[in-house]
């Protein structure tokens, strides 16, 4: 009977209700195109660093990993790459020497990050080829090409061609040089890392290092499904026993808590919308409940007591949130599928964001839960912001509010 | 001898209107037999409403008691008052009678429902009480389709839902037109005769009185006058 009611009393006034639906309905599509979007931007983060940099797991000699010195290597890179290799769930894999030293040019010099790569595997791996500008991706064939970044190119004040020194020590800590031509200029969306990060032939590095055939300084390997990551890592860890073997989280720990403090972000941005949508509700209901006090203090008079004059007041509202919901929501989710797949390009801002490791097309996406978060936090505020206008009418005194006008 | 079914004691009530005592009803004794047709009649403001909201547990007297068929009901707690007004007394007000979302079969089955009576007993009484006003055509139109003298008509077959022992109806045609009036005063007489309910009717309407049996007048809060007549 109250359920009848209620029902039909948010229908008395059809405009007013349909307002309070369209503002739950937009307090759900912005909670969620706002999420969705703030997630597309930091997965995008995420996805550059780890396609891009980082892959799903690095193996490393422990030592390497504290001392950075490239004389602690992994000494049997081929057998545990080809064991890798035979694993079905995992994409792509490729070794890398690393050092770091110094680039001079004919008019500066400055710190780098050096990456001997294998340039076919990492094809698949971190994809370089993709971000190349200006000449080719180690296709000249000789090896003494070097990859560098567009901002260190423009530092160094290098073009294709043009001729660097690379200076570092070797596994006997010897003072190494060694001349390279710029064989390819390379733009990726992290703007800070090329300034850091150039790339020669794995063979040519490794010889200069003094390291063996067989031995790198870091294996990286994707998987095929990151919900498999862990297991991967397990069977890793037994595979190369004597090696440090890290996840992303594990290498980036900056790119761990963007995930953490997306939760936060969550109930923060989805509470301030919603704390708007209850102003709104209050509002409305309330302006329902005191145009209805003599109709109110006759259902007291009646026999209606006020726990289900409560539950009246709040089942109005909760149909009105049960309504405006689902729309939100399905408008929120294909809002997202839809600019998921197309993109929001914010090309306008990518200088900025490309310091940050951001690219210019953000794709939303949200995950089930996130959806789950936003419709409670819906339902708990409308619910909450309808209590005050049904304590008012608890308020009421059936024989003054009859006398009401 | 007929059994005393309102009892009122010393009843008054004083609102308090800005910080000013205002003796709405002083020291009222009242004594009500079952199946009485009793109007309550006074010039405006001199507290007819008042004692009809006090009789009926609407309002609570600032002293007295109000005994309604054996019941203290001015002891009563809030929610065992508002179960007391749902099985003991039904109520006609001036206006704002009906639930505006139910149609007139709703509205007199709100109280049975109430009652948790079954849905098929309940019905049944539903279509026999419209019956007896008169509004068997109308049992699906909403309040807003109908006229003043049909809406207090379905007020009264509401309020005589519960088999109430009173009826205690607040200006009931003020807002009517003479023949509604009289149609409706014609079922309120015709039903305190025949079931024996006592109609105690707050009024200022000569018709009203007319057909009461007894005329209690109240000036300035207190009985002036109480006497018995024919009705007419």
């Amino acid at each position: 009977m109250l359920v009848q009611i209620a029902w039909r009393n948010i229908w008395r006034n059809k405009s007013r209700s349909l307002v309070v639906i369209s503002a739950i309905i937009i307090g759900v599509w912005a909670g969620i195109f706002i999420l969705s979007f703030s997630w597309g931007l930091y997965k995008n983060n995420i996805d550059e660093s780890v396609y891009r940099q980082l892959s799903h797991l690095q193996i490393h000699h422990p030592r390497f990993v504290e001392e950075n010195d490239s004389k602690f290597s992994i000494p049997n890179t081929d057998e545990i790459i080809a064991q890798l290799k035979g694993d079905e769930r995992i994409a792509s894999v490729s070794s890398r020497v690393i050092t770091t030293g110094m680039i001079t040019s004919p008019t500066t010099a400055s710190g780098v990050k050096i990456y001997g790569i294998d340039p076919t595997a990492e094809r698949a791996q971190i994809r370089l080829h993709e971000s190349v500008r200006e000449g080719a991706y180690f296709e000249s064939g000789k090896d003494n090409a070097i990859l560098i970044g567009e901002k260190l190119a423009e530092k160094l004040k290098v073009k294709i061609k043009s001729k660097v020194v690379l200076t570092f020590t070797n596994v006997n800590s010897e003072m190494v040089s060694a001349a390279f031509r710029v064989g390819g200029i390379y733009r990726s969306k992290n703007i800070s890392l090329d300034k850091m990060y150039v790339y020669v032939q794995q063979d040519k590095l490794r010889e200069l290092l003094g390291l063996q055939s067989f031995e790198s300084n870091e294996i990286a390997l994707l998987v095929k499904d990151e919900a498999q990551l862990e297991n991967i890592k397990n069977d890793t860890k037994t595979l190369v026993s004597e090696g440090k073997i890290e996840d992303w989280k594990e290498l980036s720990p900056e790119l761990g808590m963007v995930i953490e403090s997306f939760n936060l972000y969550t109930y923060i941005v989805t509470g301030i919308i919603l704390l708007a949508l209850t102003f709104g509700i209050v509002n409305t209901m309330l302006m329902s409940v005191l145009e209805r006090i003599r109709e109110l203090g006759m259902l007291m008079a009646i026999g209606l007591n006020k726990r289900k004059i409560f539950v009246m007041i709040m089942l109005e509202t909760f149909y009105l949130t049960l309504i405006g919901c689902p729309v939100g929501l399905l408008i929120g989710w294909l809002t997202v599928e839809a600019l998921g797949k197309i993109g929001i390009n914010i090309s306008m801002f990518s200088e900025g964001l490309a310091s940050y490791g951001f690219s210019a097309m953000i794709y939303p996406a949200l995950d089930s839960q996130k959806y789950v978060i936003i419709v409670t936090m819906c339902l708990a505020t409308s619910l909450c912001a309808a209590i005050y206008p049904a304590y008012k009418a608890l308020q009421l005194n059936p024989s003054e509010a009859i006398r009401k006008i | 001898m007929a059994k005393t079914i309102i009892d009122a004691h010393n009843v008054s009530k004083t609102y308090h209107t800005n910080m000013i005592p205002v003796k709405a009803v002083q020291d009222v004794h009242l004594h009500i037999e079952e199946g009485e047709f009793v109007a309550l009649v006074g010039p405006s403001g001199s507290g007819k409403s008042t004692l009809l909201n006090m009789m009926g547990g609407l309002d609570e007297p600032t002293s007295g008691t109000v005994i309604i068929d054996g019941v203290e009901i001015t002891d009563l707690s809030e929610n065992k008052l508002i179960d007391f007004r749902l099985h003991n007394i039904g109520f006609v007000f001036q206006s704002f009678n009906l639930i505006p979302v139910l149609t007139a079969k709703e509205n007199v089955g709100f109280v049975l429902q109430l009652q948790k009576m079954p849905k098929k007993e309940r019905e049944q009484r539903v279509l026999t009480l419209l019956q007896e006003v008169g509004l068997e055509d109308k049992i699906n139109s909403k309040p807003g389709e109908l006229s003043g003298g049909q809406q207090q008509r379905v007020a009264v077959a509401r309020a005589l839902a519960s088999k109430p022992k009173i009826i205690l109806a607040d200006e009931p045609t003020a807002n009517l037109d003479s023949a509604s009036a009289a149609n409706l005063l014609d079922i309120m007489a015709k039903l305190n005769k025949e079931e024996k309910i006592t109609f105690l009717f707050s009024t200022h309407d000569q018709r009203v009185i007319k057909k009461a049996r007894r005329v209690i007048t109240l000036v300035d809060g207190k009985v002036a006058s109480d006497v018995q007549q024919s009705p007419t």
